[in-house]
């Protein structure tokens, strides 16, 4: 009886979301696992030839994609560094207690409200005009030199530029954990004598678990899927040397108009990530400390 | 412990606040959403209704969004003088091909809408309405219609033509003639500490219309495409390309490089003088106007390759109409391109709000600036060459010969016979796919 | 001593978050200058503060109908989201069997999805929801509201899912105890427990929401129903952007919702949950 009722209220809680969830995520992904094993240019009247596993065999032996599924890698980790060390920075020093950290809160944040598009606009200005300006006046042109031209460099560029988007975004997640930390296991800490490093390692560090979790996977989502910033700041150029995963597919779908190879590039990709996303996640939801 | 449960109450009463307003959205929601059924699929009452001069509802989705308010203006025009209504749709310039896409895919397609001429009006072509007996067709410049499978599918938007856009105080278009005089040109104003010739970084304005030449220069350039597609010719064995692989080399050697120029600094640069002629079509005059009084007149000359003394004209867009419409919005449809082309007001609006140069023989160019006044009178006389590049594979230029053309503009070493066979190599790979 | 290091940490602080801003300074700059001044120097300070394209953008823009139209869509996903997936990952939570564990797995996983490779079928599905339902799923802000929901729900759902675990659950029980509902234990207990993460999804999501365009542009086509990031298509050409009239409107748009996060991160204070350990 009870457990009936209590099925009844599972259903109730997890349906509406599940339901909307479905017809608006599941089922196109599902729709578009099936159009992974046709030929078909995306035109709705025109013919989609069944032709098995063949856009997964082609998509092997394309180097662009193997390429741009290596800078994507790239791309993920070092964004992976960087959003999250700037953002557990960054809420740190917003949680001391200064003055100026609701302002600083607020300007950290605002690189988030830029689209991605606009943001990358304006960062092309950044590494082009202003970086030989500097360049030029302060003789350091090694340095100071339009780095989307440089293959390393341009994807270096698109580091800073996600990191910096991001690193506010992570930031409010850090602040919200950082929050729920009792003050008086702070101040008892502080009481035996404990210094601000062992404070941060033995007790804020661990009870931030959930949050790293959260923000290590969101970042990572937010890398691999990565496309607005990718082309309006650097288009896939030099030479395709920051051509991400996502921009790849895109082209194949849209400029190529090859829909299946398309769709099956995007399902190998998911496929690995998820398998290896769904193993950290695990991993580290293991470590989270429950209170 | 009380003091809490007195908090509790006060956030359970805010909650439940809340959570009321939410199911009433969620009702509204729920209506909100049947209602707008009944007015945004008018199909079913339209056909019933009983006035009988009016038409439906059409909506026009469009690639160019310098036109996009003007098309609007032009739009409440045709309301207040047909009485009939048009929706103008609207998407930022790249992204118009793909929310088209989209949008027809949802069968919530445009009643007009525009494609460009080659691989994209291919790519749309089964959703044409037949054109071939509609009144306004047979005004249509002579090759200037869109038509697949012999039948007239498309209305071109106008005409536009590319080549050196040059500054006439400092170049003197009997200076640039061939790839000695150009050379020359260019080493010249190296020499003086200005650019001489600019490309820019964007794929069209890199390598899309400056290769245009020599495939526009072949004896039948569609035919040497598909050769190059089969695999049976080669750039690199071609005479115009081997002599434009010099030309790239001289540009190479004597001008800032393209890749560090984006399409705003290159009229910037030109606009200001310190750039002496860009390649460039007559829609940059848009950008120039901005700069005020140039201090110097502006003219369009040939890309002398190969001893080309031509211009190169085409169709970038044309209008067609969704023939998987309903027929009341074909009709709609059809009644405002032929109002648009055949009315004052219409061609009126083509041309001095559109700043079109017409492509139909029914409307008189005047008024046009520098840049389409060569153009429009290179037209005239036929002293043109095709573009070409309507024909080549879809996306090729974007995204295998820019890339290409990045390499060859960032290796300091690699000549222009490398370049060509990048661009073979390039070809091959995007012909296959 | 110790004071004095006080206010220097405040200034760095503030210099610090000043120099993060600089893009954002590029932005406001070139909203104020002509296509000529712009190319003469983009970083350069604009020589007149006047606000004529701030008003032409306006107008252009038709800013507030478009205000209107995001406030709308913005705000009441944001309430359904955050309505529909604080109860779910409760549920889920709670109720930790392997079905949960999979559900929950499942809106995980569907974070890695490019949106790119799922805008066609999704187009597909809305069109048979339009044919076969007759509830017009396109071309309406309650469908984009519907689509916002969904494609928000995983991320939401996860956040709360974590935090949600470090709730107690001995006042659930005790609350059981005195014949609470689960329906009246949520909303009476549970969800007032959550405010600290229910207030940074709030932020997350109508910061996307907010500022989303490919989603908007593939189901909204007609005029009177753009949002602002839709209707700003104007200044964005396929060669060339007009700068300050495309940069007075970003500014214009994210005015909102920076006095959004301002009061809003208030809210993130502190002891939210350790208060009702106590």
């Amino acid at each position: 009886m009870n457990t009936k009722k209590d099925i009844g209220w599972y259903v109730l809680f997890t349906m509406p979301l599940i339901f909307i969830f479905t017809t608006v995520v599941i089922i196109p992904f599902i729709i578009g696992i099936g159009y992974s094993f046709v030929s078909w240019d995306g035109i709705p009247a025109n013919p989609k030839v069944f032709v098995g596993f063949d856009n997964y065999v082609q998509l092997f032996q394309d180097e662009r994609f193997l390429q741009s599924a290596w800078h994507t890698i790239q791309f993920t980790v070092l964004a992976l560094i960087v959003v999250n060390l700037a953002g557990l920075l960054l809420a740190l020093l917003v949680t001391n207690g200064l003055r100026v950290s609701n302002a600083a809160r607020t300007m950290f944040f605002m690189p988030n409200l830029i689209g991605g598009l606009i943001l990358g606009y304006i960062w092309q200005f950044i590494f082009t005009d202003a970086f030989n300006s500097v360049g030029e006046k302060t003789g350091l042109k090694s340095i100071f030199f339009n780095w989307l031209l440089d293959p390393q460099f341009a994807l270096i560029a698109m580091v800073i530029v996600f990191a910096w988007q991001m690193a506010g975004y992570t930031m409010v997640i850090y602040i919200a954990g950082i929050q729920s930390i009792p003050d008086e296991m702070m101040e008892a800490a502080k009481v035996d004598g404990a210094n601000l490093w062992h404070r941060l390692t033995k007790i804020v560090f661990p009870l931030l678990m959930p949050s790293f979790t959260i923000c290590l996977f969101l970042t990572l989502s937010g890398a691999f899927k990565i496309f607005d910033v990718n082309l309006s700041l650097t288009k896939g150029g030099p030479n395709n040397a920051t051509e991400m995963f996502a921009m790849n597919i895109y082209n194949e779908i849209f400029a190529y108009s090859h829909y299946g190879i398309g769709q099956a590039k995007a399902i190998v990709f998911f496929l690995i990530v998820a398998v290896l996303t769904l193993t950290q996640v695990i991993i580290t939801k293991k470590r989270e400390v429950q209170m | 412990m009380i003091t809490k449960g007195s908090e509790q109450v006060k956030k359970v009463k805010k909650v439940f606040g809340l959570l009321t307003a939410t199911a009433m959205i969620a009702a509204m929601v729920g209506c909100g959403g049947s209602g707008g059924n009944n007015s945004a699929s008018p199909s079913a009452t339209a056909s019933s209704s009983a006035a009988p001069e009016k038409l439906k509802k059409i909506s026009i989705f469009q690639s160019k969004v310098e036109i996009a308010e003007q098309l609007e203006a032009l739009a409440k025009k045709y309301t207040e003088e047909t009485g009939n209504e048009v929706e103008v749709w609207g998407a930022a310039g790249d992204g118009y091909a793909t929310q088209l896409q989209a949008k027809l895919t949802a069968n919530e397609g445009p009643s007009i809408f525009s494609v460009a001429t080659g691989a994209e009006a291919e790519k749309f072509k089964s959703y044409y309405y037949d054109l071939s007996n509609e009144p306004y067709v047979k005004d249509i410049a002579p090759n200037m219609a869109l038509t697949i499978d012999g039948k007239v599918v498309g209305v071109p938007y106008g005409v536009e033509g590319f080549g050196l856009v040059y500054n006439k105080s400092l170049v003197d278009p009997k200076d640039v003639t061939d790839l000695a005089s150009f050379t020359k040109t260019l080493e010249k104003f190296k020499a003086e500490g200005k650019n001489g010739l600019s490309l820019s970084q964007e794929a069209y304005f890199l390598i899309g219309h400056i290769i245009n030449t020599p495939f526009a220069l072949q004896p039948d350039p569609q035919a040497f495409i598909e050769k190059l597609n089969k695999g049976e010719v080669k750039m690199a064995d071609t005479k115009e390309f081997q002599e434009f692989a010099k030309f790239m080399e001289a540009i190479k050697a004597n001008t800032k490089n393209p890749l560090e120029v984006k399409y705003d600094t290159q009229m910037g640069d030109f606009a200001t003088g310190k750039t002496a002629m860009v390649h460039q079509g007559n829609w940059s005059y848009a950008m120039l106007k901005d700069y005020g009084d140039l201090g110097f007149e502006i003219g369009m000359m040939p890309f002398p390759l190969a001893g080309n003394n031509k211009l190169a004209v085409g169709v970038a867009s044309n209008w067609v109409i969704n023939g998987k419409a309903g027929p009341d919005e074909i009709k709609a449809a059809s009644a405002f391109l032929n109002w648009l082309f055949t009315s004052e007001t219409g061609k009126n609006a083509i041309v001095n709000e559109f700043k079109f140069i017409p492509a139909m023989v029914n409307i008189e160019a005047k008024d046009l600036d520098p840049l389409s006044q060569a153009v429009y009178e290179a037209t005239k006389s036929g002293q043109t060459i095709p573009w070409a590049l309507n024909y080549f594979p879809q996306g090729i230029i974007v995204n295998d010969l820019a890339p290409a053309t990045q390499e060859f503009f960032l290796n300091k070493n690699m000549t222009g016979e490398q370049f060509l066979q990048k661009l073979d190599a390039a070809w091959a790979k995007a012909a296959k796919q | 001593m110790k004071r004095t290091g006080k206010w220097i940490l405040e200034i760095l602080l503030f210099v610090f978050a000043l120099a993060f801003l600089s893009p954002v300074y590029i932005m406001v700059v070139n909203s104020f200058k002509n296509r000529a001044e712009l190319y003469e120097n983009t970083l350069a300070l604009p020589s007149s503060l006047s606000f004529q394209y701030y008003a032409k953008a306006m107008e252009k823009m038709n800013f507030l109908t478009a205000f209107g139209n995001s406030l709308y869509v913005t705000v009441v996903s944001v309430i359904i989201v955050v309505i529909l997936s604080s109860m779910t990952a409760w549920m889920l939570v709670r109720k930790d069997n392997k079905v949960s564990k999979a559900i929950f797995l499942t809106f995980v996983a569907t974070m890695l999805i490019p949106f790119q490779t799922l805008m066609m079928p999704l187009m597909q599905v809305m069109d048979w929801i339009r044919t076969h339902l007759h509830i017009p799923m396109l071309n309406t802000h309650e469908g984009l509201i519907y689509m916002n929901v969904g494609f928000h729900a995983s991320m939401a759902v996860f956040l709360y899912h974590g935090f949600i675990k470090s709730v107690p659950v001995a006042l659930e029980e005790a609350a059981t105890l005195d014949g609470c509902s689960k329906f009246g234990l949520f909303w009476r207990i549970v969800f007032p427990m959550l405010k600290t993460i229910t207030v940074t999804i709030a932020i997350l999501d109508v910061i996307s929401m907010w500022n989303d365009y490919l989603l908007p542009s593939l189901t909204l086509s007609d005029k009177g129903l753009r949002t602002i990031p839709l209707s700003t298509f104007y200044f964005f050409g396929e060669f060339t952007i007009v700068w300050n009239l495309a940069m007075a409107g970003l500014t214009l748009a994210i005015v909102p919702v920076v006095i959004f996060y301002f009061f809003a991160q208030k809210y993130i204070i502190k002891g939210i949950a350790a208060g009702a350990v106590k």
